[in-house]
């Protein structure tokens, strides 16, 4: 089947197979490889990417699925000057380790940032729930979050 | 009715390998740009050895840890190493870096004494110069001395160690020995609340102590720290792989496996505990796994500072614990009944 979307602002086209999922899709059309294969099954979100805006486990959705919608993935966040607020806050405070939940973390984070720009630690804390981290004890991603949100909303 | 509880987890822990040999090596390759280009076997996977492994080969040559090239991890380049496991990392292979750059930097003080006129031993490394000890205004910039060495001396500043931590086999007759070259301590003090209707547990607060020698830097010991205190939460409370009768492992998932969230992570008060140790490199010696010894003892001390239950398996399960305030419970009662 075909499948027209819009990825990280861009038009693309897939000719696949229906049962493809969207994080495969991602990963082996068109190698943005940044979406993480974890589980395969949606319980650690290491797959997370946002379809319009809201995040989802894109290996719970079927390409299909994604007819006319609009995508983004971690290599859609930073442009060729500057990271996004998000990564370069996450870089200051090491709050990656291995990083493997990183790109999906992020992107869990950028929706709540979206809806709420003044999040509490409690917010930040539900929006990442879904996100499991085997490193860092999330402290420092929390805070990263946190001071993320403080910069966006002093330098819009 | 919640009930609060404070518990305290204290721990040793070795460092490398029990008395076998577990040595790292290291080549540190002074470039013609005043850059080194550090060689190590032993591999990053995220808590940020190679940083750490670059900041010490820069502090030893006198130069910024940005002009450190790491190659890590490929048997075609780089010497051998034991690995990144047993807390071993920043303590043996560090110290086989720091030997490596020394041995680097002798030859460029070689090649500076006769510039400067002075000898070698007068000189040190700094400020990405090689410098007079005590009149630092005699220098030569450290990428004309490299440069020197290699055009006109054909002397390359490159050196090469390897360090084994000194351990002694324990004696049969007397039972005496030395494991290991050097341990970490740490303590932490867990705050929870238990549930004592569902036996449900809840860390609420932890306070983690880490001596690790010389915090070598500081942003990723806490980052260490935090990771090992998540681990021991999923340790104490959550985590459990079982089995049917046959074998098969019945909970493979992340849904059945249970293991910490964000939700699940008190407030952590991080305390470094700076201890220089002579033995290692710049008084360093480790924080891996350390970190997640002594969580689980603090967390169930707490426990029983809240409930009055001892947890003698893991996990402490809402299942396990009210279990045991039942068994409690009913003791106390038939204490209290008159006797018949």
């Amino acid at each position: 089947m075909d499948v027209e979307l819009i990825i990280n602002g861009e038009e693309k086209t897939a000719s696949i197979p229906p049962e493809t999922t969207l994080l495969k899709l991602l990963r082996e059309e068109f190698y943005l490889t940044g979406a993480k294969t974890g589980c395969d099954v949606g319980d650690c979100g290491a797959c997370t990417v946002l379809v319009d805006g809201e995040a989802v486990n894109s290996c719970l959705m079927l390409a299909g699925q994604l007819q006319g919608r609009s995508v983004e993935t971690i290599e859609g966040l930073a442009n060729l000057e500057d990271f996004h607020p998000l990564q370069k806050n996450f870089e200051d405070l090491g709050s990656l380790q291995c990083g493997f939940c990183g790109p999906g973390m992020i992107l869990s984070a950028k929706q709540l940032l979206e809806e709420n720009p003044e999040p509490t630690k409690q917010e930040i804390q539900d929006a990442i729930a879904g996100n499991l981290c085997r490193c860092t004890g999330y402290t420092k991603i929390v805070e990263a979050v946190a001071d993320a949100a403080k910069e966006m909303r002093e330098e819009p | 009715m919640i009930r609060k509880g404070k518990g305290i987890g204290c721990m040793w822990y070795p460092i490398g390998f029990t008395v076998a040999a577990n040595p790292s090596a290291a080549t540190v390759k002074v470039n013609e740009d005043g850059t080194a280009t550090l060689l190590t076997g032993t591999v990053e996977t995220g808590q940020g050895s190679l940083t750490v492994l670059g900041q010490i080969a820069a502090e030893e040559l006198g130069i910024s840890t940005e002009d450190v090239h790491v190659v890590s991890a490929d048997t075609d380049a780089t010497p051998m190493d034991t690995g990144a496991i047993a807390s071993r990392t920043t303590y043996v292979t560090g110290n086989a870096i720091k030997l490596a750059a020394e041995k680097a930097k002798e030859i460029l003080f070689e090649v500076a004494a006769p510039m400067l006129n002075v000898k070698p031993s007068q000189l040190e490394a700094a400020d990405r110069k090689v410098q007079v000890k005590g009149f630092p205004q005699r220098f030569l910039p450290i990428d004309e001395v490299a440069l020197q060495a290699q055009f006109v001396q054909g002397q390359p500043p490159i050196g090469s160690a390897s360090y084994n931590p000194p351990t002694v086999d324990m004696d049969p007759e007397t039972g005496q020995g030395k494991p290991f070259s050097t341990y970490v301590y740490a303590t932490q003090i867990a705050e929870v609340e238990v549930d004592d209707e569902t036996g449900d547990v809840n860390v609420t607060y932890m306070a983690a102590a880490h001596d690790c020698g010389t915090a070598i830097n500081p942003m990723l010991v806490e980052g260490q720290i935090q990771g090992g205190i998540s681990m021991g939460i999923g340790f104490a409370l959550q985590e459990e792989m079982l089995f049917d009768e046959k074998g098969v492992q019945i909970n493979p998932n992340l849904t059945n496996y249970i293991m910490p969230t964000s939700l699940d992570m008190p407030d952590i008060d991080v305390d470094i505990v700076e201890n220089f140790d002579p033995t290692g490199p710049f008084g360093a010696k480790g924080v891996g796994e350390p970190t997640a010894v002594p969580t689980a003892a603090a967390i169930c001390n707490a426990i029983y500072d809240a409930v009055g239950v001892r947890i003698t398996s893991l996990p402490a399960t809402a299942e396990k614990v009210l279990a045991l305030i039942k068994e409690k419970n009913e003791k106390d009662i038939k204490q209290l009944s008159p006797a018949e």
